[in-house]
């Protein structure tokens, strides 16, 4: 299993669990990771830099010799008006979030072909359909990710591959740190379910992409919380 | 590398991909891969494209057949076997 961005927040939690059930864990950061198991394998990688994305997959490949899950967690996002947003922040996070998700699903989904299986899932993020104000730059760049993931669904079908996004709702993790508590529960007003969501609820949503017998389900995006598009 | 050599690499993976989709055909320097009369679909492109840069690979070879150079040809090296071969002898001379 191929898992980006963890060193922190919702990655290193999934990076723990998918150890804990016993599979091998290759992750990748900007910095070093102090995650120590026999089966967790780190890469010092920016996911938007081709040439280190390219070189982590292939040296994957060659040791494991297979990919059978991708999940693209690492992301960024800046909260601003956009009339306060330079473009290089905009930049900065189009290259994490979409760039970043379009290397890895290329070279994931490439070895992934080879052996006729795979599941690929991205991050999406409730920000998107509830159209944010604040959030401009990240709801659009997970709407692009929104959007990859159902091109790629079509055209990694024919390699037996899936791809789907997972739309968690605000977590408590560095991303939301900043934000004002009238901010934060305005937001959770806005689900269905009027709460912050845990690690655990976006484990259980992964878990699903990923089990033999989702081999039908592709190109969804599946919110929680109960937001819808 | 030779021509020869990266002739027999193209010409052997076109026909393993070929005999895995259950297709038997003689290939040689001029049957096509793209275009009208070509041999492939164009997944089965996609598929040989893969597995030529992977087998160049495992010959210490990095190459991208799908640079913005070769997609912006006016002929495009894929079109038969024999201007896939130059395509990627210009490419590994140019390494």
């Amino acid at each position: 299993m191929v898992i980006t961005g963890t060193r922190k927040g919702i990655g290193r939690y999934l990076a723990e669990y998918y150890l804990q059930k016993g599979m091998t864990v290759c992750g990748c950061s900007r910095g070093d990771s102090d995650l120590v198991d026999t089966r967790y394998h780190h890469y010092n990688v920016d996911v938007a830099e081709e040439k280190s994305v390219i070189a982590m997959i292939k040296d994957i490949a060659k040791r494991e010799n297979r990919i059978d899950y991708m999940i693209n967690n690492a992301g960024i996002a800046a909260m601003n008006h956009s009339f306060l947003t330079p473009l290089s922040v905009v930049e900065g996070i189009f290259k994490t979030n979409v760039f970043g998700t379009f290397l890895f699903c290329r070279e994931a989904g490439r070895v992934m072909s080879k052996n006729k299986s795979g599941r690929i899932v991205n991050f999406a993020t409730i920000a998107t359909p509830i159209k944010l104000e604040g959030e401009c730059v990240y709801a659009a760049s997970k709407a692009a990710v929104e959007n990859l993931t159902k091109v790629l669904a079509r055209e990694f079908a024919p390699f037996s591959v899936t791809v789907n996004a997972v739309g968690p709702t605000p977590i408590y993790t560095d991303l939301i740190k900043n934000v004002p508590q009238e901010k934060m529960d305005a937001l959770l007003r806005l689900q269905a379910i009027h709460r912050f969501g845990t690690f655990e609820d976006v484990s259980n949503a992964i878990d699903f992409f990923l089990a033999d017998s989702s081999d039908f389900i592709t190109g969804q995006v599946v919110y929680l919380g109960g937001v819808s598009s | 590398m030779k021509n020869e050599q990266i002739l027999q690499t193209v010409v052997s993976i076109v026909s393993e991909y070929q005999a895995s989709q259950g297709v038997e055909c003689d290939i040689n320097q001029e049957t096509a891969l793209f275009g009208d009369d070509a041999i492939l679909d164009s997944m089965g492109l996609v598929n040989v494209v893969i597995d030529l840069e992977s087998e160049f690979l495992d010959k210490g070879i990095e190459i991208s057949l799908t640079s913005e150079k070769a997609m912006s040809r006016r002929n495009s090296p894929f079109r038969t076997i024999d201007t896939l071969v130059t395509f990627i002898s210009e490419l590994i001379n140019e390494h």
